[in-house]
């Protein structure tokens, strides 16, 4: 594959051209209640050219054919020359690389019977099912086998194979009318061997679930709020990180002026990043979809914005550095700039600490979901306590967080020293690319003053 | 190809069906106001289902390697659980234009064109204006061990607008989307290019935001919101689960005798309409809804098979994993009228004295959306005062129950059109809890 890779690359006549080819076996196995919805494996194969002549646009092919690539290399070379440009596309430079990043397997998962991955899902949904109170489940194993070849026109060749692997829950409960979950989500960089072991999991958010049948909705108004390490996680990734994306301010002066280096994001403590390179995790590659290394990239220091990610192109024309952030979601795409590992870095202190001078808060827990619409922001949590004369008291639902991102950011008053990644399943989506592996990593965070609460009054 | 697999489930199973796809998608891209790339993906998949047994197994592949395919279809089907599907035989088809020649036949320089039109016309001082047209020709064909084998050509074209405009911390986006089986028309232009308009010129100035229960229009792209519970109520899926509010209400009225909702996948160029499903079954229309009476749930054959009913026709699958019951064209208020105008707010503001009209929402699909109760702060909303838009709306939120809000319709507007595969005028719903934030 390496050969006809670089073949293609020699006979193209373009000026710059890049060729990814990817395989992919998959295998995966979902349970509804009692009953086994599917289990099936299942193969995909492509490759993707991008070519861009001088003086014109991106010329893109995608196709499932491989012995097609010749011809899609003269193709995409064609739809380049039907793009005019008056401003030329201008990469940043990146030396070429080659590499085998042959990841560790981990136990490769595609010499387990899928029964065996039957087995072992039924064993977490049956977890749920024992919790008193939960009346429906739904539970997804899903593994992969990526092997990956990416080759450009400047003498990068790359040879790669990732495994991941995704295990999830819901569990349902209910009593009467009232309908409450608990989600389960783990997303791994690693194979078989990581996949047993997560019966925990998979209880607490069961019973967490019949729990709140019997708790209160929170009291809406604004508290001091704790976020545990998760939901920390998912706002520094949906409210900042998505802000930090170069591709969102390259081409438009005014929102280059929003996000400026130099600004003033938060306070002292605040300090924030993204790490492609980190180890072990599901967000981590050797090289970025355009052949760039991932590295770490500080994006917020003691409060002060002071980086951004990357692709090629972006770089280019802010006049900044590749940061390998340029990322498909596989061959029908083109890379475009994501996150990787994003987080929010240590502070000091215990989540005691942060929580021991609030008479009255809010502890917000996990997360069902969020949404931003930049400075706006609405995320929900999977549960919340109250935070009563300095110590997390009685269980509380329906905890909307909901506000400013710049307000909200700058009221960041304390940041524990209890960092963690949380590795889940799921994925970040954009541009219609859907679920892109990232993971999130916070300590506890606490903010000064946060509006809670869904309800509004009638 | 398709062949071999049929003679396969005939030798090696008991029964089964398959998908086949060959799809070519073009993408022209103008960001930021200039030409910036062109794109094809070529796909073929095949998705294959096997009984063996009574157990159901299902694969997929892109590759051509169909003895593997089998295997695994196989393998899959050794774990499965039983099911008593009843593949569709081979049945009459009805009639329905799926396939327009312009658009199959549009070269590159034509879909650039349209553009540059839409970004000449779009384009204003401090805004980023991004324009999509995307194309796509399909050939889809569908073989089962019941008879079925049919097959049909379809082109989609979907063209998008979206214009950015940041002042200080203020961020203002607004988005269309034209989407058909043919080229838009000047007057498809026409109305994208309104609709942008109207709402930028709008949301120059920035009002408070009224609070109590309160009239609120929402526009057919604000609906979303109202109409995703229901969707997932009218899933027969859903109703298998025990968890629908509306599985035990078939032939009772639970809504306002205004509200009609009908599933239509026989209506000519439309991008979701099609004269089979996925699962071979003929394409029928189907009325969910009819003057606020629950009339029907949509099955695939699955689902049905499990509920002891019939397919409605509504199998659709990808080239992976196994079919789902989906939606084809949904039209709210029974039926697809000619296009009004895209006046925001339908015309209904005039009947308001102190209200909203919503275009978008945050966070929709968030929480328990089966219950009906939402509640999400605005992102794009008007205020509507004395009969009046009198501008743009930020830091609200509304919430409320669909199924109260909708037992009562205060008013339909003038502005049918189409979102998507969703046709609806907006609807005026009064007693919406409005908040400021």
């Amino acid at each position: 594959m390496k050969d006809r890779l670089a073949d293609a690359l020699k006979a193209s006549r373009a000026d710059f051209t890049e060729i990814r080819i990817e395989r992919t076996w998959s295998s995966s196995v979902s349970f509804r209640g009692k009953r086994l919805e599917s289990a099936t494996a299942s193969e995909d194969q492509g490759g993707f050219v991008r070519v861009a002549d001088t003086g014109y646009g991106w010329g893109i092919a995608a196709f499932t054919s491989l012995d097609e690539l010749p011809a899609m290399v003269r193709r995409a070379r064609e739809l380049s020359r039907a793009v005019r440009l008056d401003a030329p596309i201008r990469l940043a430079e990146v030396p070429p690389s080659q590499a085998e990043a042959i990841l560790d397997l981990d136990g490769d998962v595609r010499g387990v019977p899928l029964a065996e991955k039957r087995r072992l899902l039924e064993g977490y949904n049956g977890e749920m099912l024992a919790v008193p109170g939960v009346v429906d489940t739904q539970a997804t194993y899903r593994d992969e086998v990526t092997e990956y070849w990416f080759g450009n026109s400047e003498g990068t060749l790359l040879h790669e194979l990732r495994p991941e692997i995704t295990l999830s829950g819901q569990a349902i409960a209910r009593r009467d009318g009232t309908i409450e979950k608990g989600l389960e989500s783990i997303g791994l960089r690693k194979g078989w061997n990581s996949a047993p072991n997560h019966a925990a999991g998979f209880r607490t958010v069961a019973e967490r679930a019949a729990a709140l049948l019997d708790a209160p909705t929170v009291t809406g108004g604004t508290y001091p709020v704790v976020l545990d390490n998760e939901l920390a996680g998912v706002f520094i990734h949906e409210a900042f990180g998505h802000l930090s994306e170069a591709d969102f301010v390259y081409e438009n002066a005014q929102a280059r002026d929003m996000m400026t280096l130099g600004r003033r994001f938060g306070r002292a403590v605040l300090n924030v990043g993204d790490n492609g390179a980190a180890r072990g995790l599901r967000g981590t590659l050797p090289f970025d979809d355009e052949g760039t290394p991932t590295q770490d990239t500080v994006l917020i220091k003691d409060g002060i914005l002071v980086g951004r990610l990357h692709s090629r192109e972006t770089a280019a024309a802010l006049g900044e550095r590749p940061t390998g952030n340029a990322r498909a979601i596989s061959f029908r795409h083109a890379p475009i700039v994501r996150m990787t590992n994003t987080y929010i870095a240590n502070g000091q202190g215990s989540v005691q600490d942060l929580m021991k001078d609030i008479k009255l808060g809010v502890y917000a827990c996990g997360a069902f979901g969020g949404q931003t619409l930049l400075e706006n922001f609405s995320f929900t949590a999977a549960y919340g306590r109250m935070i009563r004369d300095g110590a997390p008291a009685e269980l509380v639902k329906d905890v909307v967080l909901a506000g400013s991102l710049f307000q909200t950011l700058d009221r960041i008053e304390r940041i524990a020293g209890d960092f963690q990644w949380n590795q889940m399943g799921g994925g970040c989506g954009k541009g219609g690319q859907f679920p892109l592996a990232v993971t999130e990593g916070s300590p506890h965070v606490r903010i000064e003053a946060a509006l809670v609460g869904g309800d509004v009054p009638a | 190809m398709i062949e071999r697999l049929v003679a396969a489930i005939r030798s090696r199973a008991d029964g089964g069906d398959a998908l086949w796809r060959q799809s070519e998608h073009t993408t022209v891209a103008f960001e930021s106001g200039r030409l910036k790339s062109c794109g094809v993906t070529e796909e073929t998949g095949c998705n294959l289902r096997v009984v063996r047994g009574g157990k159901v197994g299902v694969a997929g592949t892109t590759t051509a390697d169909l003895d593997d395919l089998l295997s695994r279809a196989l393998a899959s089907a050794e774990l499965g659980e039983s099911v008593d599907i009843v593949f569709p035989r081979s049945d009459a088809l009805p009639d329905v234009s799926t396939h327009a020649v312009a658009a199959a036949d549009a070269s590159l320089d034509r879909l650039t064109s349209i553009g540059a039109e839409l970004v000449s016309r779009l384009t204003r001082p401090g805004c980023q204006i991004s324009v999509s047209i995307e194309r796509e020709i399909a050939t889809t064909r569908v073989v089962g061990s019941g008879g079925a084998d049919a097959g049909y050509d379809a082109t989609g074209v979907a063209v998008s607008v979206d214009l950015a405009r940041f002042a200080g911390d203020d961020v203002l986006f607004l988005s269309d989307q034209y989407q058909g089986t043919d080229l838009p028309t000047a007057r498809d232009l026409d109305a994208l290019v309104r609709t942008i308009d109207e709402r930028y010129d709008r949301a120059l100035t920035v009002v408070a935001p009224p609070e109590g229960a309160l009239p609120v229009v929402f526009t057919p792209q604000g609906l979303a919101a109202i109409l995703l519970p229901v969707r997932q109520a009218l899933s027969g899926k859903v109703v298998l689960q025990g968890i629908s509010p509306l599985g035990a209400k078939v032939g009772e009225t639970v809504f306002d005798a205004a509200f009609s909702l009908t599933d239509d996948p026989l209506l000519p160029l439309r991008p979701a309409s099609r004269p089979i499903d996925d699962e071979g079954t003929p394409s029928a229309r189907l009325p969910l809804v009819e003057r606020g009476v629950v009339r029907a749930f949509i099955y695939d054959l699955e689902t049905a098979a499990r509920a002891r009913t019939r397919s409605t026709g509504h199998g659709t699958r990808g080239t992976f994993g196994k079919p789902v019951a989906e939606y084809s064209n949904v039209v709210v208020g029974g039926a697809v009228l000619e296009t009004g105008s895209p006046a925001l707010g339908g015309g209904l503001a005039a009947d308001v004295r102190d209200g909203l009209v919503i275009d978008e929402l945050i966070g929709v699909g968030q929480g328990n959306v089966i219950g009906g109760a939402f509640s999400h702060p605005v992102a794009l909303a008007y205020r509507i005062e004395r009969g009046e838009i009198t501008g743009r709306v930020k830091d609200a939120a509304v919430a409320g129950n669909v199924y109260e809000l909708l037992q009562r319709i205060a008013g339909f507007g003038t502005d049918g059109r189409w979102q998507g595969t969703r046709w609806s005028p907006s609807l005026l719903l009064e007693g919406v809890s409005v908040a400021r934030r």
